[in-house]
């Protein structure tokens, strides 16, 4: 196989991890075993834990806004170890677990960051690599 | 140094050669990030190893005192003989979780600790002895299937690390310098044929001249 075959392969892989379904998180929380489905056919389980977590920073009525897992996009031209959170629940969210100003629609966070919001929330979280 | 890769020194072959180098080079700059997201929870998790291991060893000998308390205060045989009637049965959830498509156990434990009713061995023959060290058994047990999901966790991300960082290496070290060795070849033999063609030129206009 050429180099740029696997290449190729290898960014096509990237994302295999990320699910076909994005789930609100009041579907999360009222389903008996939350999970969702990757694009390769694995299982993803949320910790409930994490979900009552999450419940408890947002008013109920934007618990199905949020979907999850929360993705946390990886853009090299962003600049190394920097990461976007997009969407404005996603956003309201992550800017109260990682105690920044809230900011609409987007936010950017930085490794450290990242390493926070990893630790908090490891399995409502996930990568997104963007090119 | 990169062995230079045998190529025509033509216009196309070095188009070729540069989408070849911004395919490589984006492959490589992905590659580095989910690199540095895999040591960020390589850390993470190690961290996390660091403080449930001494808290298992620890709850561990705690219950492996009050075992030998047990077998002197009991017997030893009598403690066996309850151990063989214990029921062993655990209610552990154990999913995968998926870390950049790593997929790592999660590891979901109801309760552990029961009380010596529904432990299954008989009481009028045991102490309540027996029933603190199971107590703490228990205890220890359900630190160590924690510990066991973090230790399961942090060998999948280190073989990832391995694996992806093999490749940012073939691709910093060997592919992309040997894409631009031939680049540089290319653009070198293609000025080296442009001036030989100006020279040629200018020899042909100064032999026309000449005939004039």
């Amino acid at each position: 196989m050429s180099s740029d075959r696997i290449i190729k392969l290898e960014l096509s892989r990237l994302n295999l991890h990320l699910p076909e379904r994005r789930l609100s998180l009041k579907e999360a929380l009222l389903s008996p075993r939350p999970q969702v489905v990757a694009r390769d056919g694995s299982v993803h389980v949320f910790k409930r834990g994490e979900l009552e977590f999450l419940a408890g920073l947002l008013p109920e009525a934007d618990r199905d806004k949020l979907p999850l897992p929360i993705l946390i996009a990886l853009e090299p031209k962003l600049g190394r170890g920097t990461a976007r959170i997009s969407g404005e629940v996603e956003v309201k969210v992550v800017s109260q677990v990682l105690g920044k100003e809230a900011a609409a629609g987007e936010l950017l966070i930085y490794r450290p960051e990242v390493a926070i919001l990893r630790r908090k929330l490891p399995t409502t979280t996930q990568y997104l690599f963007m090119w | 140094m990169a062995m230079a890769l045998a190529v025509a020194p033509t216009r196309m072959e070095l188009l070729k050669l540069r989408q070849r180098v911004g395919l490589a080079q984006k492959g490589y700059d992905l590659l580095k990030e989910k690199m540095d997201a895999l040591v960020i929870e390589f850390f993470e998790v190690l961290k996390r190893i660091q403080e449930a291991r001494p808290k298992a060893l620890e709850q561990l000998s705690v219950a492996h005192r009050a075992l030998s308390m047990c077998f002197a205060i009991v017997g030893t045989l009598e403690t066996k003989q309850a151990s063989k009637e214990t029921k062993r049965e655990l209610q552990v959830d154990v999913s995968t979780r998926h870390i950049m498509g790593i997929a790592v156990p999660a590891v979901e434990v109801g309760e552990v600790e029961r009380n010596a009713l529904i432990r299954g061995y008989g009481l009028h023959m045991t102490s309540s002895v027996l029933d603190e060290a199971s107590k703490k058994f228990e205890r220890a047990l359900k630190l160590l299937i924690e510990l066991a999901e973090l230790e399961e966790s942090a060998f999948a991300i280190a073989r990832e690390f391995e694996k992806t960082k093999r490749r940012v290496n073939a691709l910093e070290y060997i592919l992309i310098p040997r894409l631009k060795e031939a680049i540089k070849f290319i653009m070198m033999r293609l000025d080296e044929m442009e001036r030989e063609n100006f020279s040629r030129l200018k020899r042909i206009k100064a032999m026309l001249e000449e005939r004039e």
